[in-house]
């Protein structure tokens, strides 16, 4: 490939990754209660997991400043990485649009990859506020030190690519269903508890604990704010981030499989 | 030729938006699924949780569960025969209203056999479920009487949700978008209404019996069956009377639906 045809090429996943953005920018007046409603999921979480300590001491080893923190963020971070309308590539598949997509000189995967990424920069200030709230009311607390805080950021960008990639495996079923709702709200709940956004894996019972880290969703959320509350340390970390990476390598090369696969089941639907 | 009934109109209108949806198999199957994944993973979170902390503001796992076995259960019943009110900000988006209103059956109606939705059926499976099995591990001593109030409740539970998203399809008229909104209040009820409600503090429990009045929905009516109603800074009368509150709910939220319908424009060519 060319030098030119490879700028034409980023180009074009920056377009669509610009489209994703406003397409959620234009709806100013959603975004804005978006954002006020994450607040408030917030700040009940943080209300729940404080009740919950109530007096106690530290519960499996974690103290309540932790256990609230990582509540905020956890909630934060679902928000951007999870939100309720992600792909528009059911959708595309559903009105026939697919039919013009294929035609277009970016692959379909980069395309769809690049709106994705869009909609997910488009709701970081949503995570932002969510969290500059949570840390106003007292509910966060600093990385043990400068270099889990690094890890965090790279953990957290190995959680995105581990997210995306998933969204858009489970998106693809809808090549062989046209209905994609089912898959999607499985997966979504499936992942929400399984990535640990709901309640980290210290509260979680031997056996729960164990079959979860044998799954991709605890990339997601759970290892990026581990590290940075400091739960996770040293080797230990590096390890998870290890494991992170891996998980992208295996869930691009599924992706590839899929997406393979799907190419022949192509239908265009309406005319 | 006479009009036939709105529950004959109805029951043709949800027969076919039924069999719409059951042309997809493998989405009926999954889409089940998805309903219980989405309240078991609420259930299981307790479950986790309260295996670890033993009790939440003085409640324990048998009291939580019990409420929220009631408040899926009411949840079901609203999902089951109204959960197409969600569709109404996209049909208004989109103009289809256009075509509903051109139609000779009560727009209202109409929304509501919009789509059938089938992940509700595994709400209702579940929701069922729970409430069979939590009502009978709950510390109640269970009578005709008590049974029937459990009924009355979990009814008034469905209406009060039925009400909320009556309100909001009133508000999407008016509103670019409600998507936010929505799923803001399904999400709070499905993460929140299951606590005792009193333990955020009375500010924030008052605002859960008036402006989004998701205290309604389980929680008042189960302190009056757990002998839990002196944890509630409202008179016994008054939390004992909490499952007629659905029907004032629905009331008002149907009264702002038909306030706001003509303010609808289309937003097409």
């Amino acid at each position: 490939m060319s030098t030119a045809e490879q700028a034409a090429r980023i180009r074009a996943f920056r377009g669509m990754t610009r489209a994703g953005t406003r397409s959620l920018l234009i709806y100013r007046g959603d975004l804005l209660t978006g954002a006020v409603t994450l607040v408030i999921q917030v700040v009940l979480a943080i209300a729940v997991w404080r009740i919950v300590y109530g007096d106690r001491g530290p519960v499996a080893g974690v103290d309540v400043h932790t256990a609230v923190a990582y509540a905020a963020i956890a909630a934060c971070l679902q928000s951007v990485l999870l939100p309720w309308q992600f792909s528009s590539l059911p959708m595309r598949i559903r009105n026939g649009q697919i039919a013009t997509d294929l035609t277009r000189p970016l692959g379909l995967m980069w395309q769809v990859l690049g709106q994705n990424f869009g909609v997910l920069l488009g709701r970081l200030p949503l995570g932002a506020i969510g969290l500059a709230v949570a840390g106003v009311i007292g509910a966060l607390v600093l990385p043990p030190s400068g270099g889990a805080f690094l890890l965090s950021l790279v953990a957290t960008v190995a959680g995105v690519l581990v997210a995306m990639l998933c969204n858009l495996i489970v998106s693809m079923v809808t090549f062989w269903t046209f209905e994609v709702g089912g898959p999607l709200i499985v997966y979504r709940f499936g992942s929400a508890f399984l990535s640990g956004s709901l309640i980290p894996l210290w509260f979680m019972p031997g056996w729960l604990r164990s079959s979860v880290e044998w799954l991709p969703f605890q990339a997601q959320v759970y290892t990026p704010v581990s590290i940075y509350l400091g739960r996770l340390r040293g080797g230990e970390a590096l390890a998870l981030v290890g494991v992170q990476l891996l998980w992208v390598v295996v869930l691009a090369v599924l992706l590839e499989l899929v997406w393979r696969r799907a190419r022949h089941k192509v239908v265009v639907q309406g005319g | 030729m006479a009009e036939p009934s709105w529950l004959r109109q109805y029951l043709i209108l949800e027969r076919a938006a039924l069999r719409a949806q059951l042309q997809y198999r493998v989405n009926f199957w999954t889409t089940l699924m998805g309903g219980v994944a989405f309240q078991g993973t609420q259930l299981l979170f307790l479950g986790v949780l309260l295996g670890k902390f033993g009790v939440i503001a003085g409640w324990g796992f048998p009291e939580v569960a019990f409420v929220f076995a009631m408040r899926l259960a009411s949840h079901a019943l609203y999902v089951v025969p109204f959960g197409a009110l969600m569709l109404t900000d996209e049909m208004v988006r989109d103009g289809e209203f256009d075509r509903v209103l051109l139609r000779p059956v009560n727009p209202f109606l109409q929304l509501v056999t919009r789509r059938f939705s089938l992940m509700s059926l595994g709400d209702a499976l579940l929701g069922v479920g729970a409430l069979v099995i939590f009502s009978r591990q709950a510390p109640v001593d269970w009578d005709a009487v008590k049974i029937a109030y459990l009924l009355l409740a979990v009814l008034g539970g469905s209406l009060i949700e039925t009400g909320i998203a009556t309100f909001f399809c009133g508000l999407s008229f008016v509103a670019t978008s409600t998507f936010s909104l929505r799923i803001f209040a399904d999400s709070s009820i499905t993460q929140f209404s299951g606590y005792p409600l009193t333990m955020f503090g009375r500010p924030a429990f008052y605002a859960f019996c008036t402006a989004f009045p998701m205290a309604f929905i389980s929680f008042l009516p189960a302190t009056v069956l757990l002998h839990r109603t002196s944890d509630v800074p409202l008179p016994i009368w008054l939390t004992t009377a909490s499952p007629l509150a659905g029907a004032l709910a629905l009331t008002l939220g149907y009264a702002f639906f038909t306030r706001m319908m003509p303010k609808y424009t289309s937003p097409g060519s």
